[in-house]
Formats: C-alpha cells, sequence, structure tokens
C-alpha cells in the first residue's frame, strides 16, 4: 500500500473532523474511529493507483461552480414564479465518454447540479439521458463542455 | 460590522426567496423528474447564500470552514441522491 497517499487522504479527513466537530481532546477516540473507517472507505472506493486529477483544472471547476449554481438556480426561480410556468421539458440522449463506472457517476452527479440539466443512467451499459428543464437550450453541447472540463480534471488521455 | 450585517440581512434574505422557489417548485412542477431540477437547483442556491450571508458573523476560520464544509457536504448528498432518485424513477416508467 502507498503510505504517503493513505496519510495524505487520513489528514485530510482528521481536518475535516476538526472543521466539523472543533478541537476537543475528548473527541479523539471517535475521531480516530471516524478518519480511520473513512480513510478505508475511501482506499477501497478510490485507490490511489486510479487517474491523477489535475490540481489547476480541479480548481478551474471549482471557482466555475458558484456562478454555474446562481445560474441554475435563476433559472429555476424564474420558471417556478412565472403563472405561465414556462417548462419544454423532454430528454435528449447522450454518449459519455467517459467509461462507465466511478468516473462517469461522478461526472452524471456533478452535471445534476448545473442549469437546466439532470443527467439519468437509464439502463447499464447504453447512454445517458439529459432531463432537462427547456429542451430548446443546446443542452447536449454543453453537457459535452462540461464533460470535456471534467475529463480535463482526472487528467484522462484522450485516445 | 455594519456592512458586514447588511451583507447577511440581504444574502441571507435572498437565500430564503430561493428556498421558497424550491418548495413552490415541489409543488408547481408536474412530475418527479422536474422536482428534481427544483429541488437540486434552488435549494442548493438558497443554501449557498445563506452560508455566505452567515460567513460575516463567524467569530474564527474554524467556524467558517465548518459553514463552507457544511455546503459542499450538502452539495455532494444532494447531487448524488438526485442521481439515485432519477435513476429510481426513470427505470420506474420515467416521469
Amino acid at each position: 500500500m502507498n503510505a504517503p497517499a493513505v496519510l495524505l487522504r487520513a489528514g485530510g479527513f482528521l481536518a475535516l473532523w476538526l472543521v466539523l466537530a472543533g478541537v476537543n481532546p475528548a473527541d479523539l477516540p471517535a475521531a480516530a474511529v471516524a478518519v480511520a473507517a473513512a480513510t478505508w472507505v475511501s482506499l477501497s472506493l478510490s485507490p490511489p493507483s486510479g487517474p491523477r486529477v489535475s490540481l489547476p483544472d480541479l480548481a478551474m471547476l471549482i471557482l466555475r461552480f458558484p456562478g454555474q449554481s446562481l445560474l441554475a438556480g435563476i433559472d429555476v426561480a424564474m420558471r417556478v414564479f412565472d403563472p405561465r410556468l414556462p417548462l419544454n421539458v423532454d430528454t435528449v440522449p447522450y454518449s459519455p465518454r467517459l467509461p462507465e463506472g466511478a468516473a462517469r457517476d461522478a461526472f452524471t452527479a456533478y452535471a445534476s447540479l448545473m442549469p437546466g440539466t439532470v443527467p439519468v443512467t437509464a439502463d447499464a451499459g447504453g447512454d445517458i439521458l439529459i432531463h432537462c428543464l427547456d429542451v430548446t437550450q443546446p443542452v447536449a453541447q454543453q453537457m459535452a463542455r462540461e464533460e470535456d472540463r471534467f475529463i480535463r480534471m482526472l487528467g484522462y488521455r484522450d485516445d | 460590522m455594519l456592512v458586514g450585517n447588511i451583507a447577511t440581512v440581504v444574502l441571507v434574505s435572498l437565500g430564503a426567496v430561493f428556498f421558497l422557489a424550491g418548495t413552490v417548485g415541489l409543488l408547481r412542477f408536474p412530475d418527479s423528474m422536474t422536482r428534481l431540477h427544483a429541488l437540486t437547483k434552488a435549494d442548493n442556491l438558497g443554501l449557498g447564500l445563506v452560508v455566505l450571508g452567515l460567513l460575516p458573523q463567524v467569530d474564527s476560520v474554524l467556524a467558517a470552514l465548518k459553514l463552507v464544509a457544511v455546503w459542499v457536504l450538502t452539495q455532494l448528498a444532494g447531487a448524488t441522491v438526485t442521481q439515485l432518485v432519477a435513476r429510481a424513477v426513470w427505470r420506474g416508467g420515467g416521469s
């Protein structure tokens, strides 16, 4: 097992514990158990040998997120408060470039927070469907651009 | 201090408006999938604005980080649960 990777993750979970529960020596035994369990689950779900996340691209995704969240929230609010309830609901098929598995699941979860779209994995092995509030928007192109950003962040090489 | 308090009142009030939008969407939108849009997008933004509005009121960096961590964890959990609900709705026959 890769010791630096284990220590890095355990350190991250310990930091999260301290932020959430506060610095309190009496909590240490509980913190140790929680950190050990979280590190174990994290290593088994996402082994350190996986793709290396590109930190600059991750930072770009994170910085972009609040603006997208704002657009998404305003879009929904404008529709729900409009007496005519302007909806143009439909699903658009989309072929993701990410392979099936954790990376694609992470992308669809991320994309469900983007404005106007909720991707649905309709059946195993197939395309995903994008459920959109307004199908007249260029939904598939938007999703492809988001996926490009996500692929760069995960450090996959194009092949 | 005054600027901080004004920011808090404005941002938390705006946050409440988006929480209201999420709930109105839950009532007005026609099916489970569109309601998921309302909850994931409007309520997430509402929480973000409330967290942003409370930041000027905290007295330590740790407390500020805690507020931000709550927002981040809610985004992660919300996105994941949205995917699970959407999948369940779709496999149960759509809408």
